[in-house]
């Protein structure tokens, strides 16, 4: 019960944080997904069930502060998609292996290549703008940011647990 | 026992089985997502999150005060500029109308707001203010600021209100560009310029022209400006030309805006939504 409220509390941060970060972290308008990064870490420590339903929940969230753009569903969609994804990297006897090592970085990349580009296939949806485009322009380098940011906690697991 | 076997399978499988619930509820909230339950829980989420918001807006203000301090003092020196060259402009404009007997054009009544967030987060591209229903803000009021139109509120709370962005897949707009009455339709085609479509090829549209709202946008007043013309293209075989849009708003650097207390006519609204969903 105890680990299943400071998971609570730490995703509730991790929104909230995503919400603020923008001001801080915007590199020509692309945003690190904090809370993708978070969902990786759920998986990989707790499995996939876990992580698909931290990815609909935070999704969730996440779609009822993005204003009425006809989207409620979107970010539900695709967080609970790589949460699932997220879950393959799970491996009860290598956690803080994974963690604290490339695995990590990998499992980071690859969820957020699928959730953006799912995220994109829909959100684009009745537009005339281009999917590979606007994957290229800002689902790739989220990819990449996210992967960037996911190095900070790689390190700090590694550091503390590796070493 | 066969009971037993059901319950092993599921558990087996519940992975699988919670992918797809989750998927369902995500396609269902999707084909059904503006029903007055899910209008009052994003009102309560947007208040609940725009007050941290509001809370940490301080911080990132240390970071840009220098950068604000120089926009801010070559902004002074061209209003104080502007508003020279406007006073002489507005005695002419009332001299006039007064010629002309034509009637003062409705102004509105203008709430200022705080920028206090900009979800910029994979480009659902919104802002939050801190002015709601309180202050009369309502669902689909434009915000403006001097620099011209920033979008339209799409949520508000008692205190606050999100904002859609021009900058948004969803914001149509109906623009006109001044010099010439060229009417067309406003779009964001990604990055951070827009398109005025349905411009056909002979029609006079040049660099530099001012582009703003027309009388046939149901949501936007006409006149508010948009911002100006940076680049025209033609695709061979087309019957229209590419027309680009540069914004008059700086968004990564918006601050400050304006909501305008307008209500555009419901009835209107209404009977182009009903054409819309047909």
């Amino acid at each position: 019960m105890k680990r299943f409220s400071v998971y609570v509390l730490l995703s509730l941060f991790v929104v909230v944080f995503q919400a603020l970060a923008a001001h801080f972290l915007v590199i020509i308008d692309i945003v690190p997904d904090i809370v993708l990064l978070w969902i990786v870490y759920v998986a990989i420590r707790e499995g996939q069930l876990a992580a698909s339903t931290a990815g609909f929940l935070l999704g969730l969230v996440i779609d009822l502060l993005s204003g009425q753009d006809g989207m409620l569903g979107l970010a539900t969609l695709s967080k609970t998609v790589a949460g699932f994804v997220a879950g393959y990297f799970h491996n009860e006897s290598k956690t803080v292996q994974t963690l604290g090592g490339s695995r990590f970085i990998i499992a980071v990349a690859i969820v957020s290549f699928v959730h953006n580009g799912l995220y994109f296939v829909i959100f684009l949806q009745g537009t005339d703008i281009g999917w590979w485009n606007i994957l290229f322009r800002y689902g790739v380098p989220t990819t990449f940011y996210t992967s960037v940011v996911a190095l900070l906690p790689m390190f700090v697991f590694a550091r503390k647990y590796l070493t | 026992m066969k009971l037993k076997r059901l319950y092993d399978i599921i558990v087996d499988f519940k992975e699988y089985g919670a992918l797809a619930l989750y998927l369902v509820i995500g396609v269902l909230l999707l084909a059904h997502n503006d029903s007055k339950q899910i209008r009052a829980i994003r009102s309560a989420t947007v208040g609940g999150i725009a007050f941290l918001q509001d809370a940490f807006g301080f911080i990132p203000d240390y970071f840009d005060l220098r950068e604000q301090n120089r926009v801010l003092q070559e902004l002074n020196l061209s209003l104080a500029d502007e508003v020279s060259r406007l006073r002489e402009a507005r005695l002419e404009n009332i001299r006039l109308r007064q010629m002309l007997k034509f009637k003062e054009s409705s102004t509105f009544t203008y709430v200022p707001a705080r920028v206090v967030g900009k979800q910029l987060y994979l480009l659902r591209n919104t802002i939050t203010i801190d002015a709601g229903e309180r202050a009369g803000v309502q669902e689909n009021m434009p915000v403006v600021t001097d620099a011209g139109l920033v979008g339209k509120v799409v949520a508000t709370s008692a205190d606050y209100a999100i904002a859609q962005i021009l900058l948004n897949r969803v914001l149509r707009v109906s623009a006109r560009v001044q010099r010439s009455r060229v009417d067309g339709i406003l779009v964001w085609q990604g990055g951070s310029s827009l398109s005025l479509n349905n411009v056909a090829k002979t029609l006079d549209v040049q660099r530099g022209d001012v582009v703003m709202t027309s009388e046939y946008s149901s949501l936007f007043p006409p006149g508010i400006r948009i911002g100006v013309v940076s680049g025209i293209s033609v695709t061979p075989g087309s019957l229209f030309q590419n027309v680009e849009v540069t914004p008059g708003v700086d968004f990564p650097r918006l601050e400050e805006v304006f909501v305008a207390l307008y209500e555009p006519d419901s009835s209107r609204v209404a009977l182009e939504q009903t054409l819309e969903r047909r």
